[in-house]
């Protein structure tokens, strides 16, 4: 008696003490190379290399002040921002439409929506490449531009902003829509007054995550940008292979920190939208 | 015609799938007059209001608003609004945003937009809270929000979906008496859907009783209540005894063929019939002498409902049970005489 009532004590106990230890291993296991690359990024040597014997911010000065590095960076942001345009409001439409109306072949259509989220990324990059390669519009060539990439993240982004945005969709009180058309309002004034404010946790959402999936891309930025809008890991890339300097370790550090702002942002958005709804 | 009517629904038919859910529906509601829509559920009300708002389409009819046809027009271009079941605010906007939405998008402007919240938040009796969120209200004041907001925009006719069916007894009381103030007051063209029969017999100019998809009767709330049309109207509306009899030249038995001490003052017609009867209309013992129909039953169970004892009465395979204030001082298994007037019973074969 007293023995099971021991062992009933004893497991959660064991239990608590292993979901601890697996807790500090996966956090250990995600944040490790994100430390070592923020220390090593402080490293006055001009190697990647331990031990570290002098700190400086030398590295970083020499980041934002070399054009090369900057306008990567630069690159990165302006194609993470088009990517997260182009496929929030096509996702968002494609959702919308999907939850509100009758459309034949549904099932059919989610799985050819969410197939390019499955495809490799050498396969869409080197497909795109070899597609416009030497196509040019208006005298301009169409591989190498920023529009390319940004169309081609989009592959990717759009299928997880209209998972999430059809998830989402689903959550609407249909009759707050109702009263709207009731009150006199079109269905576009309905969309953007009623619709887009209720699920706005959502958009925000689907945006961010689409700005980092753009940023995170590598093997299709490799295939389809030319030394004048190589996207920041990209040049990463090909500088490792040159030259690995610490300031490789603050490109990472800069890419890291933009991801982790963009996450704080979801957070702090989520938050304030819980918050609201349960005001009292 | 054109200048009389608020709404008129012409032979309005509505099926889904191989149901129809509105069955040949035809209804004038005249200018200021409080139509209510009231049957069980399923019985087509709610599709039918449905149906005058533009959320569903017409399958066969005509809705006319003030003479003119609208039912070719999507809902927000109808001169209609609705107070939804739920009250249906927009959570991310205040009380006063609430309101405001159909006067901008009816594109009122300014100072008079301002002037008409105010008087439909004093209407519904929410000064001051102008800026809350739906989220900070209670139940009641949630769906007098959604009354505020469909009043400001003073639409040909209002639509009510059962707003009151989601709240508590006594905020329902409470709110049916303000909805009835408001439309004495303001003399609104209202068709208020329920299943709640003392909201309809209590707020209604007529009462429309729907079953099937059908109308089964359009009247006052006092004709509805004693001069119903037809057996369903009768055993809808109010409670109801319902004796199985069966009539074979001067005998009346039960429906197993066992003789029942019944006297009428009218013969049967021959075969099957249901006689209804309501309970309160039953007189019993002493009370029941010198009526002209009655029966002799046994007293099966009694029970005490406050204000009336209910005696549930048996007499061969027929059950009745009878309202009576205060007990009669008769038990369980007595026999007992039960007494009618002729116009309070009805036949039915």
């Amino acid at each position: 008696m007293s023995d099971a009532l021991a062992r009933r004590g004893f497991e959660p106990v064991m239990l608590k003490a292993l979901g601890a230890a697996f807790m500090v291993f996966i956090i250990a296991y995600i944040l490790i190379p994100v430390l070592v690359t923020l220390v090593m990024s402080f490293n006055d040597a001009s190697m990647i290399r331990f031990p570290i014997n002098a700190w400086s911010l030398k590295w970083y000065q020499d980041f934002f002040a070399s054009p090369q590095w900057t306008d990567a960076l630069k690159s990165s942001v302006i194609i993470a921002t088009g990517t997260a345009i182009l496929s929030t409001v096509s996702g968002i439409l494609a959702a919308w439409a999907f939850e509100r109306f009758p459309i034949p072949f549904k099932n059919v259509l989610y799985l050819l929506i969410m197939l390019p989220l499955f495809m490799p990324g050498v396969v869409l990059g080197l497909g795109i490449a070899m597609t416009f390669g030497g196509v040019q519009i208006a005298g301009v060539s169409i591989y190498g531009s920023r529009a390319l990439v940004m169309i081609a993240h989009s592959l990717w982004a759009m299928p997880l902003v209209f998972m999430l945005m059809e998830a989402t969709f689903r959550t609407v009180d249909y009759r707050v829509v109702e009263a709207s058309y009731d009150l006199g309002a079109n269905p576009l004034r309905t969309f953007i007054e009623i619709v887009v404010p209720m699920v706005s946790t959502g958009v925000i959402s689907s945006a961010l995550f689409a700005f980092v999936i753009s940023l995170n891309e590598f093997v299709m930025a490799l295939f389809l940008t030319d030394r004048d809008t190589q996207t920041l890991p990209v040049l990463m890339w090909l500088s490792l292979r040159s030259a690995g300097t610490p300031r490789l370790a603050v490109a990472s550090v800069i890419l890291a920190l933009t991801v982790f702002a963009c996450l704080a942002l979801i957070l702090v958005w989520y938050v304030r939208q819980l918050r609201k709804v349960s005001r009292n | 015609m054109t200048e009389r009517t608020a709404l008129e629904l012409e032979n309005v038919r509505r099926c889904f799938g191989s149901v129809v859910a509105v069955d040949d529906v035809s209804l004038a509601v005249a200018p200021g007059e409080f139509v209510t829509l009231l049957g069980p559920s399923g019985s087509g009300k709610t599709s039918t209001l449905r149906l005058i708002g533009g959320f569903e389409e017409l399958d066969a009819g005509a809705i006319r608003i003030k003479g003119e046809r609208i039912d070719h027009l999507p809902p927000y271009r109808r001169d209609t609004a609705t107070i939804f079941q739920s009250g249906a605010l927009f959570p991310h906007k205040t009380v006063a945003e609430n309101v405001a939405y159909g006067l901008r998008m009816r594109k009122v402007e300014r100072p008079e937009r301002d002037e008409r919240i105010r008087q439909a938040l004093d209407i519904v009796r929410l000064q001051g809270y102008e800026d809350r969120y739906p989220s900070q209200l209670s139940g009641g004041q949630k769906q007098r929000v959604a009354l505020a907001r469909s009043l400001a925009v003073r639409p040909a006719i209002l639509l009510f979906d059962e707003p009151l069916s989601a709240l508590d007894l006594s905020l329902r009381l409470q709110l049916r008496g303000e909805i009835k103030r408001l439309h004495d007051e303001l003399k609104f063209s209202a068709i208020y859907v329920t299943h709640d029969q003392s909201e309809a017999m209590a707020m209604s100019s007529r009462v429309a009783v729907m079953n099937k998809g059908r109308i089964e009767q359009v009247d006052r709330p006092e004709k509805i209540f004693h001069d119903p049309a037809n057996e369903f109207v009768f055993t809808f509306i109010g409670e109801s005894c319902c004796l199985l009899v069966r009539c074979s030249g001067t005998d009346v038995t039960d429906r197993n063929g066992q003789a029942i001490a019944l006297s009428l003052r009218d013969s049967l017609p021959e075969g099957d019939s249901r006689l209804y009867i309501r309970p309160s209309r039953l007189k019993l013992a002493a009370e029941a002498q010198g009526l002209p129909n009655g029966l002799t039953a046994t007293i099966h169970f009694i029970e005490f409902l406050g204000d009336v004892h209910r005696y549930h009465l048996k007499a061969g395979a027929l059950e009745v049970f009878a309202d009576h204030a205060g007990a009669i001082g008769h038990d369980v298994g007595a026999l007992i005489d039960v007494g009618w007037r002729s116009e309070d019973m009805r036949v039915f074969r």
